[in-house]
């Protein structure tokens, strides 16, 4: 049988949007997914590091859901520079901590839009649902986001669709809108029922998000080094190597144009070696312990500070004194020994986010 | 299938491409893959390298979505090598309902 026209799916693999792209199909619509790689991906971020503390390497779950229901999908990677830009100044604003989720749906949807134009597509869907997410999925905003993204008509969200206005492809016959679905909030019970009903049998569970952020912790090192870089004369510049280290180690300020970067792990100190572009690289010289980075212009202080941080991570940090190697881009390598820090207050003052995050 | 946690690698035919993916972060692999591998005919084997480990389980699931054949990925080294066999222009295209 010929499909009933042709849709741009927009698919994280989490259970809304598997399940839109299950109703969809179901109508006989052929349906491409696709899924934005942003940079921001908490999961990306975990896998690249070896997995979840608990050992545990979550799976790409677009990839899977598109492998499971036999669908081609198609990454689309809009961590440029046009991404960043929109995340510096966004025009709705952002959520409660770095998250432009407004903007960004419309950024993604554009995008959409010109694949569904490309693909000779009739309509681009979602797994949004309606009061599910308190400022990017009301109907307000919604609407904006459709606006926007000059999607209007040719945006359904198949789980909320009967909440909403009628869209271009009901009209047109290719989706009957009986068969779409009316939820709204943030239960997720009718999905996890209609899931079953559907034969689907694995899906992630909700985990706070997936993106960076929304994370608090992230949110106060994208801040930061946002100031930082203001304070040092620089204006407020972003780059994909910036977001690669805000992702990575333990983060200090310690001084207004002078931050540090303390790996926690062997695979942060790896990025945070492979991503120091330009900037002094620590690490105890003798004892076992991490790689830092050091971004901005220390005086005496802040050198001492720095090293004595090191040291405090490493093995030797219950010794008198550790020797630090401090590399700086020039080839330059100094070594001297020096008390680890053990002003925990002092510690907690200069982390950011202040008194430590999760991640 | 050839999965990472085979201690040596079948014997794979010759690749027709190599990418070098060495250094992209996961899911950019996937992406100069897909890329790479529209550029390929019917039949042709595509070997990529790469160094992040997210590739052991991106490129099974994208060769299942996208219909092409996974012949390996496993590591050898400090790389990642994986091997795959284009599906072609000719064949149906995935995503029919």
């Amino acid at each position: 049988m010929a499909p009933r026209g042709k849709a741009i799916g927009m698919i994280s693999g989490g259970l809304d949007s598997t399940l839109a792209l299950a109703l969809v199909r179901a109508q006989g619509v052929e349906v491409k997914a696709i899924n934005f790689y942003t940079g921001f991906c908490i999961t990306e971020t975990q896998r690249r590091k070896g997995g979840r503390p608990d050992g545990t390497v979550p799976a790409n779950e677009a990839l899977r859901a598109a492998a499971d229901l036999d669908v081609e999908i198609e990454y689309v990677d809009i961590s440029g520079p046009a991404y960043l830009d929109m995340i510096l100044a966004p025009r709705y604003g952002y959520g409660a901590n770095a998250n432009p989720c407004v903007d960004c749906r419309i950024f993604m949807m554009r995008r959409a839009r010109e694949i569904m134009e490309r693909e000779g597509a009739d309509f681009v869907f979602t797994g949004e649902v309606l009061g599910q997410r308190p400022k990017s999925q009301r109907r307000d905003t919604l609407r904006v986001i459709e606006r926007d993204a000059g999607l209007e008509g040719r945006l359904v969200r198949p789980l909320s669709a009967r909440l909403l206005p009628e869209t271009i492809p009901e009209r047109d016959g290719l989706l009957d809108r009986a068969r779409l679905l009316d939820l709204s909030g943030r239960s997720r019970l009718r999905q996890m029922a209609l899931a079953r009903e559907l034969g689907l049998t694995s899906w992630p569970q909700p985990a706070g998000g997936c993106c960076f952020l929304t994370d608090e912790a992230f949110g106060a090192k994208f801040f930061d080094l946002l100031d930082g870089r203001a304070a040092a004369g620089e204006g407020r510049h972003l780059d994909n190597d910036d977001v690669v280290r805000l992702t990575a180690g333990r983060h200090f300020r310690l001084a207004p144009a002078v931050k540090l970067i303390v790996g926690r792990t062997e695979a942060e100190n790896r990025v945070l070696e492979a991503y120091a572009g330009g900037r002094a690289l620590l690490a105890a010289a003798v004892h076992a312990g991490p790689v830092a980075l050091l971004e901005g212009s220390p005086g005496p202080e802040e050198r001492r500070l720095a090293a004595a941080i090191v040291a405090r991570y490493g093995k030797g940090k219950d010794l008198d004194s550790v020797e630090i190697e401090w590399r700086e881009p020039d080839g330059v390598v100094e070594r001297f020994a020096i008390p680890p820090l053990r002003d925990e207050a002092l510690i907690e003052r200069l982390r950011i986010p202040s008194g430590g995050g999760a991640r | 299938m050839w999965g990472p946690m085979s201690p040596t690698p079948p014997a794979l035919p010759a690749p027709d491409r190599t990418l070098d993916a060495s250094g992209l972060l996961c899911p950019l692999p996937i992406l100069r893959t897909a890329a790479a591998v529209k550029e390929l005919a019917q039949g042709a084997v595509l070997l990529v390298l790469a160094t992040d480990p997210g590739i052991a389980s991106d490129m099974p699931l994208w060769c299942r979505a996208m219909r092409h054949e996974h012949l390996a990925t496993f590591r050898d080294g400090a790389t990642w090598k994986s091997y795959v066999r284009a599906r072609g222009r000719g064949a149906a295209p995935a995503g029919r309902p």
